[in-house]
């Protein structure tokens, strides 16, 4: 049961970060994707226990304004954002 | 982190570019009017066609996706307006050997203004959160400051000029300083990122564009302007330093590798 949550909260992490970054254009998410794989060797989905990596990806390519794609991502993490792993995740992306 | 100091200057290509430009137009200044006129407008055109070529590419890059796809085509939209203002004077000087300015070629070249402050403000509309009112002030008064020059020189001039040249050739460096402050606010927002390269030429693009703008007025005002002169050098390097920052930004965001497609998708990585 737990496990599946994990893979739910996981899931829904990826997505969300897909959808922030979609939002700003298909490729901007392609240059975070390509990054996290060849730097990190790591795939969007992974980003859920490794948040560092999507920290620096997103840092590397936007400088300081890293910081709206975390509340782009916050936002479209929406009530979720209160569970505790969720909280961690966010809070590791912003750092 | 590589910061865009170093990265300016790695940029021999760029360098090179500027120089074969500057030299030749100079060099060419040496030969007659005649001679200047008719390289400087040759190089106006090849220079503003390949910026339509390169903001087509990003602009098919990026297919309208998302905010900065939106952006890309407003680029466009200034790419155009600008070659087409290119063409203009051209033909107005070599087919009907008339004055370009005031002409229609200044509608065009003034709408590229709202096209690209819509570019910047499209392009910076995902990290408007981050732009603060102490932000858009201090912006505001390094572009009011920079304007200043332009505007008194304007207003206390003995010119033959007609007021309708007059006005029209203070409205340049007016839409210069608008389009400075996205463009400050920019380099600002990516402050450190990759994608800040196109910000730092980009500003330094329209920097070249304000001091060749109010040199245009100065000159015209005093009667000594001619297509070829060394400010032209200024409107051509403009040109330039867009372009090449559109080239870096079809490299961040060029088309990636098919290979890692799949296993971003998340069934895929419960499978393994």
């Amino acid at each position: 049961m737990n496990l599946d949550k994990e893979q739910l909260r996981k899931a829904l992490v990826s997505l969300s970060v897909e959808r922030a970054l979609l939002k700003i254009g298909k490729p901007g998410y392609e240059k975070v994707v390509k990054q996290l794989s060849k730097e990190y060797n790591c795939y969007l989905p992974d980003c859920y226990e490794h948040p560092e990596y999507l920290n620096r990806v997103l840092k590397k390519i936007f400088g300081d304004s890293y910081i709206s794609i975390v509340e782009a991502i916050k936002k479209e993490l929406d009530v979720q954002i209160m569970e505790k792993p969720i909280e961690i995740f966010i809070r590791a992306i912003s750092e | 982190m590589q910061n865009n100091l170093e990265k300016l200057q790695e940029q021999k290509s760029l360098f090179l570019c500027l120089m074969i430009v500057g030299l030749g137009i100079l060099v060419a200044t040496f030969f007659g009017r005649e001679v200047v006129k008719m390289v400087t407008d040759f190089t106006y055109i090849p220079v503003a066609g390949i910026l339509v070529v390169l903001s087509i590419i990003i602009s098919i890059r990026f297919r309208s996706t998302g905010n900065h796809g939106k952006a890309w085509l407003l680029f466009l939209g200034i790419a155009i307006s600008w070659f087409i203002a290119e063409t203009i004077w051209m033909i107005y000087e070599f087919v009907y050997h008339q004055n370009p300015f005031p002409s229609s070629a200044d509608a065009f070249y003034l709408l590229g203004y709202p096209f690209l402050f819509l570019f910047s403000t499209q392009y910076l509309k995902p990290f408007k959160k981050l732009i603060s009112k102490k932000m858009i002030i201090l912006t505001s008064i390094i572009a009011i400051s920079v304007l200043i020059p332009n505007l008194y020189m304007t207003l206390y001039n003995n010119s033959s000029e007609s007021k309708f040249a007059i006005t029209l050739g203070a409205i340049y460096p007016v839409a210069d300083a608008i389009v400075l402050i996205p463009a400050m606010i920019g380099i600002v927002l990516f402050f450190r990122g990759e994608v800040n390269f196109l910000w730092t030429l980009l500003l330094i693009g329209i920097l070249f564009e304000v001091i060749a703008d109010t040199g245009f007025q100065f000159f015209t005002l005093d009667n000594s302007y001619y297509t070829g002169h060394p400010i032209d050098i200024l409107f051509i390097w403009s040109y330039i330093m867009f372009s090449f920052g559109i080239y870096n930004h079809i490299q961040i965001f060029k088309k990636k590798t098919k290979i890692s497609d799949s296993k971003n998708l998340f069934d895929n990585k419960l499978e393994n």
